[in-house]
């Protein structure tokens, strides 16, 4: 600014005292900084764009050419019905991780950061262990002569054992075990930065803390949960392992109607088909959700 | 904001303000006291600014206020209400935080519409209301901004017409203009004072800057280790400290040991001829004579002898635009600050040329060497 | 649970490649298997004596599937020699053009049935899916057809079937009293209609070997339409588990050479050499699966007690029927869209 000021004084000539040396070097360091970035853009692209993109196209073509074939054939019912129960169970995973996660989230907060740090602990401790290990660990807990079923036999609460695994529900709380951390830790970090000061304020205002809670900290609280459905939601939409062998093979997830289609079918058309379906679904959702957020900010500010 | 003055709240003839009474309140975290048998008086709709140091306990006492910290003992009264168990939302008092605490999902009128809600007031009379507020703090463009949209100064406003659109009869303030800068936060001194005049609640205000408590307060309490060391109007406090913490934390000061025996004062061996000890300190306690730098002049070396003087060599000369203060060194090793006004053509003593100080009896403070806080020399 | 088979035989091939000595003058003739103990089997079994005979080198690749061999020949030049598939897989690459006919004197071999093999395929190797059930539940009367799967009075208790209508429709008719020569071509309508009946009995739709396996053995099912090698294991690691080879339904794995292979005329002869009966019975001594040649029952190589636990001995195969490959790869895409929507509702 201040060269540019000094310039125009000299009567707008750009031939000031080492000008053309000072340009070089922002010049160097810009390609630099682009020399940093390229790996990285690299692996998006290699990584990323070109798989979907190939994947985009194996889904219109078959051996006469260009074919809207594969995308019809998602029309059968199956696929809908599969559709809709990939939606209720991401649906079902996603609300028990709020309600589970925004308690203890909120708990996590609050304590102390030594006591925080076992809670997160206890929370991250499913990433360390295989997805396949703790799938089975719900099997053993929940199956017919699981320990579930056992105590509660014992306690002479149930008669019968309850179907508690290989249908809906046993693939809803295996499922909902892997991402409660996903839930966790963004309303965690949100959580971290809402100053006491918040609910001070409202409470001096004349808030109740119910009211307080409701009013000003679940909407200060909003990034890190929108944050937390969202991931949850999605990384719930593509869930293959847990609903395939908690499932007991009457629970079928998108994920599981694609592996169909290139073990059973050899198609992978239609695989792909399916995969630029979920994908398209899932950009839908982001967007939506982008758009609500964008509009919930100006809602407030009306 | 309609001021009580001009425009009484609906609904009744409830006064605008309310004493409180503060009795024997204590607060201890493990062994640390935050609060140490603290009593206080603040008469209704008085500005009092409680003033000390960090860690002092000043910002404990207003929490306790508002209801946020619960003390082990004690009882804060609002006029005759016991309110030392009542919840902070059922206090119905106002508050500005430090950092302001305006909530950033809600715009600037949602912010001040929020305690009306809270209250039940109907939406047309909040809308009036926050539209007065909104002209009375000079932002009536900014009613739908968002906070982040705000400058630090806007949102000192908009903190300060929360705290009060709901009518409160006390106001707390912890540390509210510490976020501005220099200029902007003398600017709003004033205008928080004649707020306060205009609306006429009781005030308590926080604070670690004397010089803003001195130009704001009705009265002062200074705290220092979670005690009210000394209460007292500004001028009295300047002038009269009655310990050696206060003296050395409000204003400058060059605090110089002395002896007192007899009713006579003696510095360094040499007696000083005529300090009037005030308050008299018990015969021959060790003491300390205190000196505002611009009650002080500078003496030529030649000039004749007279009572009350100190004599030393120039150290060091500081020029501060409207004034220069002069530091001298006394041959006991003391530093004495000299602040004058300069005329311009006046040619400053240079450093080491020997001086003599001089001050008039009943400008100097005599206080008891107390233990709260040995700070000798600049302030 | 065969991917990490594939996996692991991939990792091993590639860590012991460095060792093989390049057979410069020696031919190669590329073989792909399922991997894992079953292509060790078969090495064993087989593939040391097709390089003895023809005095070549064979060398091992793994296939998951159909679609392998689609995209080998859609490439033009298909670097495997000789695969190995699973029945209908076979008679769906024969239909579609992508296999190399039979020699004659591959077709010449006696002892292979005539529902085994096809223009461009010919089956090795025999598995069946049986009924199992736990002996634990059913002390004194034991189910002993598929009838009695579907008869939950009698035999109260969790169900288990594969989650694929092969095998489930099969079944599901010949509950409803289809005769065993008589099921092809299914009827489809009223085969799932038997299923919708014992629907609310199957606890799990089976996806692996290894789930059948662990559902039975963890007592979540009474009783199971199971692969008999699965159950026999159950039985050997001492679990109260049996199985009947009554009505089983006998499925087979098969070898295509690739339309175009490269080496097809040493593929052929290979495939005529592992065909003959004394090859084929020498698979059993490596790995419980029975051969597809029945003459191999009658070479000594096969001893009776372990002939009596293969689902292809003459004894145990006329018990049961060979699935029809051909009707499987006309329909199975359209019937297991219809399965997965019966199941999901």
């Amino acid at each position: 600014m201040t060269l540019a000021l000094d310039q125009i004084a000299a009567g707008g000539t750009a031939s000031g005292a080492n000008e053309e040396a000072l340009r070089r070097q922002a010049h160097g360091e810009r390609r630099s900084m682009l020399a940093l970035t390229l790996p990285a853009l690299l692996l998006v692209g290699f990584v990323v764009l070109i798989p979907i993109g190939w994947l985009f196209w194996l889904s219109f073509v078959d051996k006469s050419g260009f074919t809207l074939i594969h995308y019809q054939r998602l029309l059968h019912p199956t696929y809908l019905l599969t559709l809709r129960t990939t939606f209720e169970l991401a649906f079902t995973v996603t609300v028990v991780c709020l309600l589970l996660g925004y308690p203890l989230a909120y708990l996590a907060s609050q304590l102390p950061r030594r006591w925080a740090s076992l809670v997160l602990l206890c929370v991250l401790f499913p990433f360390w262990t295989s997805l396949l290990v703790r799938t089975y660990a719900w099997l053993v807990l929940l199956q017919r002569r699981g320990l579930v079923n056992t105590w509660l036999q014992k306690l002479g609460i149930i008669e019968e054992p309850l179907r508690l695994v290989h249908n809906f529900t046993g693939t809803a709380i295996g499922m909902t075990h892997i991402m409660l951390p996903f839930m966790v830790l963004p309303l965690y970090a949100t959580m971290k930065t809402i100053s006491e000061d918040y609910m001070r304020a409202a409470a001096n205002l004349g808030a109740s803390p119910i009211r307080a809670f409701w009013q000003i900290y679940v909407p200060l609280s909003f990034p890190g949960l929108a944050a937390g459905l969202i991931v949850v939601f999605v990384l719930s939409l593509g869930f293959y392992v847990t609903p395939a062998l908690l499932g007991g093979g009457r629970v079928m997830m998108w994920a599981m109607q694609i592996e169909r289609s290139t073990t059973v079918y050899a198609d992978w058309g239609a695989a792909s088909a399916m995969g630029v379906v979920l994908l398209v679904i899932t950009l839908g959702i982001l967007w939506l959700v982008s758009r609500l957020t964008g509009s919930a900010k100006l809602g407030e500010a009306r | 904001m309609a001021t009580p003055a001009d425009a009484p709240a609906a609904g009744g003839n409830r006064s605008a303000s309310l004493p409180i009474t503060i009795e024997r309140l204590v607060k201890s975290y493990g062994s640390f006291k935050a609060l140490d048998d603290v009593s206080l008086s603040i008469r209704s709709g008085e500005f009092i600014t409680l003033l000390g140091p960090s860690g002092s306990g000043k910002t404990t006492l207003l929490m306790v206020l508002a209801g946020f910290v619960r003390p082990q003992s004690g009882s804060v009264r609002f006029a005759d209400r016991e309110v030392v168990l009542l919840p902070p939302h059922k206090r119905d008092i106002g508050m500005v935080f430090q950092n302001y605490a305006l909530f950033p999902h809600m715009t600037v009128a949602g912010n001040l519409a929020y305690p009306l809600k809270l209250r039940n007031v109907p939406a047309r009379e909040i809308a009036g209301r926050v539209e007065r507020a909104l002209d009375l703090i000079q932002l009536s463009a900014f009613g739908e901004r968002r906070i982040d949209q705000l400058s630090g100064g806007q949102r000192q406003r908009v903190a300060l017409a929360r705290a009060v659109i709901f009518e409160p009869r006390i106001l707390l303030m912890d540390e509210p203009l510490s976020a501005l800068d220099k200029n902007l936060r003398e600017q709003m001194q004033l205008e928080v004072r004649r707020l306060h005049d205009r609306l006429g609640m009781t005030t308590v205000y926080v604070t670690h800057d004397q010089r803003e408590a001195l130009t704001m307060s009705d009265r002062i309490a200074v705290i220092n280790r979670g005690r009210v060391v000394q209460l007292d109007r500004p001028r009295e406090l300047y002038e009269r400290p009655s310990t050696h913490f206060v003296a050395s934390f409000i204003g400058e000061s060059s605090t110089l040991p002395i002896e007192v025996r007899d009713g006579r004062a003696s510095f360094a061996g040499a007696p000083l001829l005529s300090a009037a000890p005030a308050p008299a300190p018990a015969s021959s306690a060790p003491s300390f004579l205190v000196l505002r730098p611009e009650k002080l002049r500078l003496l030529a070396d030649a000039a004749p002898a007279e009572a009350n003087v100190i004599a030393g060599h120039v150290r060091q000369n500081v020029f501060q635009g409207d004034s220069i203060v002069t530091y001298v060194r006394t041959a006991s090793d003391h530093e004495i600050a000299i602040r004058r006004s300069l005329r311009t053509d006046e040619v400053l003593p240079e450093v080491g040329t020997a001086v003599r100080v001089g001050f008039s009896a009943e400008d100097a403070i005599i206080v008891p060497a107390d233990a709260d806080a040995p700070q000798t020399g600049r302030p | 649970m065969k991917f990490v088979a594939h996996a692991l035989a991939a990792v091993a091939l590639a860590a012991t490649a460095g060792h093989v000595a390049p057979a410069a003058a020696q031919q190669t003739l590329t073989i792909s298997s399922w991997g894992g103990a079953y292509q060790k089997a078969q090495r064993e079994a087989w593939f040391n004596i097709v390089e003895k005979e023809l005095g070549v080198t064979i060398k091992e690749e793994t296939t998951s599937g159909v679609a392998d061999v689609r995209a080998q020949v859609a490439s033009g030049r298909p670097t495997w020699d000789l695969v190995q598939q699973g029945n209908y897989g076979c008679a769906l690459l024969d239909k579609e053009g992508n296999t190399e006919p039979l020699t004659p004197a591959i077709l010449g071999v006696k002892g292979i049935a005539d529902n085994m093999k096809g223009k461009g395929w010919i089956s090795n190797l025999v598995y069946a899916t049986t009924l199992a059930w736990s002996d634990e539940k059913y002390r004194d009367k034991k189910p002993s057809s598929w009838a009695d799967m579907w008869d939950t009075k009698t035999f109260p208790g969790g169900r288990t079937m594969r989650r694929s209508p092969v095998y489930a429709l099969e079944s599901a008719l010949l509950a409803d009293g289809v005769p065993m020569e008589k099921l092809y071509p299914l009827d489809t309508a009223r085969a799932f209609k038997k299923l919708e009946a014992i629907k609310k009995d199957v606890v799990v739709w089976w996806a692996s070997g290894a789930q059948s396996q662990q559902v039975l053995k963890d007592r979540e099912v009474e009783m199971a339409a199971i692969w008999n090698g699965r159950a026999a294991a159950l039985a050997t690691e001492g679990e109260k588990v049996s199985l009947t080879f009554n009505q089983q339904m006998l499925l087979t794995d098969c070898w295509v050479v690739p339309k175009g292979a490269k080496n097809k005329d040493l593929a052929m002869k290979a495939i005529e050499i592992m065909s003959r009966p004394e090859v084929q019975a020498r698979i059993a001594l490596y790995i419980n699966y029975g051969p597809a040649n029945v003459e191999a029952f009658n070479t000594g190589i096969i001893k009776p007690e372990v002939a009596a636990k293969l689902p292809s001995s003459p004894e145990n195969a006329k018990k049961g029927f060979v699935l029809d490959a051909n009707y499987w790869a006309a329909n199975l895409d359209e019937l297991t869209k219809q399965f997965d929507l019966f199941i999901q509702r």
